[in-house]
């Protein structure tokens, strides 16, 4: 008899094997794939969500009252707020949405703020000041490259006050300055695209690696038989158009 | 047409290049090559760092905060650096800030059921489950967890668990590790954990994510940062668990060789259509 583990397993094979395909073409088994995939997240979103709430606040609500409501009652507001949300959906009550959003808003706001200053803008530019000098060849040469594509960076984005060349003159030594920070920025930028894009590369190829090694190697059959399937599904439509 | 563009049209095609990368990716997981892999600087550095820092009956956080299709990528760096935690004697606190972060808890702990033998749950380790809140949590659970959550994720009281007497806010651990798919999570810890308590951070992130959270950790608001199955890899080879990043390299090795060949013939159609086209009086 086939057990639930089995199936589940082979479906998984077939799933990520008919995700893939469409690499190739879009095809039948694709859009069953996509439409399972994005059912079951749906579904398993709501169901994991519903299960935190029911595990915080309904059921010691319900078995524990005594120690909820001295400890824990808190958790009352924001599922009064988070009841609200739906209010959208009334034409009469719609407006009382509004202040779950902005209760929502406002908290995450205040709390970003409170250490956004020292995390995202002191401390980045006290990173960037480090010494030009030293006995450490390489640690020089990256302070150097650090200083000077931070300043580049910043100079390419700097839209404001720049000098122009003016028609037929002689351009200022600043001109020149200008123009080399604006040249650096430019390069380190595209060196920091160009690592950002092999990272990309590495990631997805990482994925189709675990998931080859996850799902598909342990069930070999149920990989090539939804090869199969895609390889069909793909090429009849193709057939029947000549 | 020249013979540069014939090549270019078959080049061209998408379908050529991911049927040599499945090929590239499946033939050195069926026959291995044992291509070597060095230790970077960087894992290194992270390892010695729990080596040298972290004392028996040290507490961590541990965040979970990856997809099923990032298991791949995080998960060799969550099992080593848990493996690395409790043989050092250490006592973990999970949680997750994302609902599938349970998924992937789950998943982990079945495939490494030899790290978690013998570690007794609730006095070893702790999964406190999905905290729902976002930044929000985040600052919540270091200022208090017991305020934030009730239960763990099974249902237990927190109160009643003997590690979480032990450890309540963002100060009582000795380290903070953040395993994550996406840039924001690690943004969170460094804003609401870092920031305000100064609580050693520590990352484990995808390759597609590093270099956006380069800054946090060059501007010293995290120790360290494991990046992608290679630093995996690298640190199931230094705790001496081999698994999943390990059996992975090979595959990496060549899809990437792969790429980097395509790139230069990419490169060398370009420029000779670009040349013929210059001789030829066109575009």
């Amino acid at each position: 008899m086939i057990s639930w583990d089995i199936l589940g397993a082979w479906l998984s094979a077939a799933m990520v094997v008919w995700i893939y395909s469409f690499a190739y073409r879009d095809n039948l088994f694709y859009k069953l794939a996509e439409h399972m995939f994005v059912g079951a997240a749906a579904g398993y979103s709501i169901a994991l969500a519903l299960d935190s709430l029911n595990r915080v606040m309904i059921k010691p609500a319900i078995t524990t009252p005594e120690t909820f409501w001295t400890t824990s009652w808190h958790y009352v507001v924001p599922a009064i707020l988070g009841v609200l949300m739906f209010a959208k959906y009334s034409r009469k009550y719609y407006w009382l949405a509004r202040y779950a959003v902005a209760v929502n808003i406002a908290v995450g706001t205040g709390l970003a703020l409170r250490t956004v200053p020292i995390a995202n803008i002191t401390r980045q530019i006290t990173a960037t000041i480090v010494p030009l000098w030293g006995s450490d060849p390489v640690t020089v040469l990256n302070n150097w490259l650090l200083v000077l594509i931070t300043i580049g960076a910043l100079t390419y984005f700097l839209f404001t006050i720049f000098p122009r060349r003016a028609e037929g003159a002689r351009p200022s030594p600043l001109y020149y300055v200008y123009r080399t920070l604006y040249y650096i920025g430019i390069y380190g930028m595209m060196v920091g695209f160009g690592a950002l894009f092999a990272n990309t590369i590495m990631t997805r190829v990482g994925f189709l690696i675990s998931i080859y090694l996850i799902y598909l190697q342990p069930q070999y059959w149920a990989t090539i038989v939804a090869a199969i399937l895609a390889a069909i599904a793909i090429l009849l439509p193709l057939i029947r158009k000549k | 047409m020249s013979r540069s563009i014939s090549l270019g049209k078959i080049l061209e095609s998408r379908e050529l290049l991911y049927t040599l990368l499945l090929i590239s990716v499946i033939l050195p997981i069926i026959h291995p090559l044992g291509i070597p892999i060095a230790v970077s600087a960087r894992t290194k550095a992270v390892y010695d760092y729990i080596e040298n820092n972290l004392k028996p009956g040290c507490h961590v956080y541990f965040e979970i905060y990856y997809e099923v299709a990032a298991r791949g990528e995080l998960e060799p760096n969550v099992v080593a650096l848990t493996k690395h935690l409790f043989d050092k004697g250490c006592k973990i606190v999970y949680g997750s800030l994302a609902s599938f972060g349970v998924i992937v808890f789950e998943l982990m702990k079945t495939t490494a059921a030899d790290v978690f033998q013998g570690r007794e749950y609730g006095k070893d380790y702790v999964f406190l489950g999905y905290v729902a809140g976002g930044e929000s949590a985040a600052a919540s659970l270091a200022k208090s967890i017991k305020g934030t959550v009730s239960v763990d994720n099974y249902g237990n009281r927190i109160e009643n668990l003997p590690l979480m007497q032990e450890v309540d806010k963002a100060t009582d651990f000795d380290l903070v590790i953040i395993a994550s798919s996406g840039t924001d999570t690690f943004a969170y810890y460094v804003r609401q954990w870092y920031t305000p308590y100064n609580v050693p951070l520590l990352f484990a992130a995808l390759s597609i994510i590093a270099p956006s959270i380069e800054p946090y950790v060059g501007a010293k608001q995290a120790v360290g940062m494991l990046v992608g199955q290679r630093a995996g890899a690298e640190y199931e080879t230094l705790v001496g668990r081999l698994g999943l990043g390990m059996a992975s390299m090979d595959a990496q090795s060549t899809s990437h060789m792969l790429v980097l060949v395509f790139i230069v013939i990419g490169n060398v159609v370009y420029w000779s259509q670009r040349l013929s086209s210059k001789r030829g009086g066109g575009k």
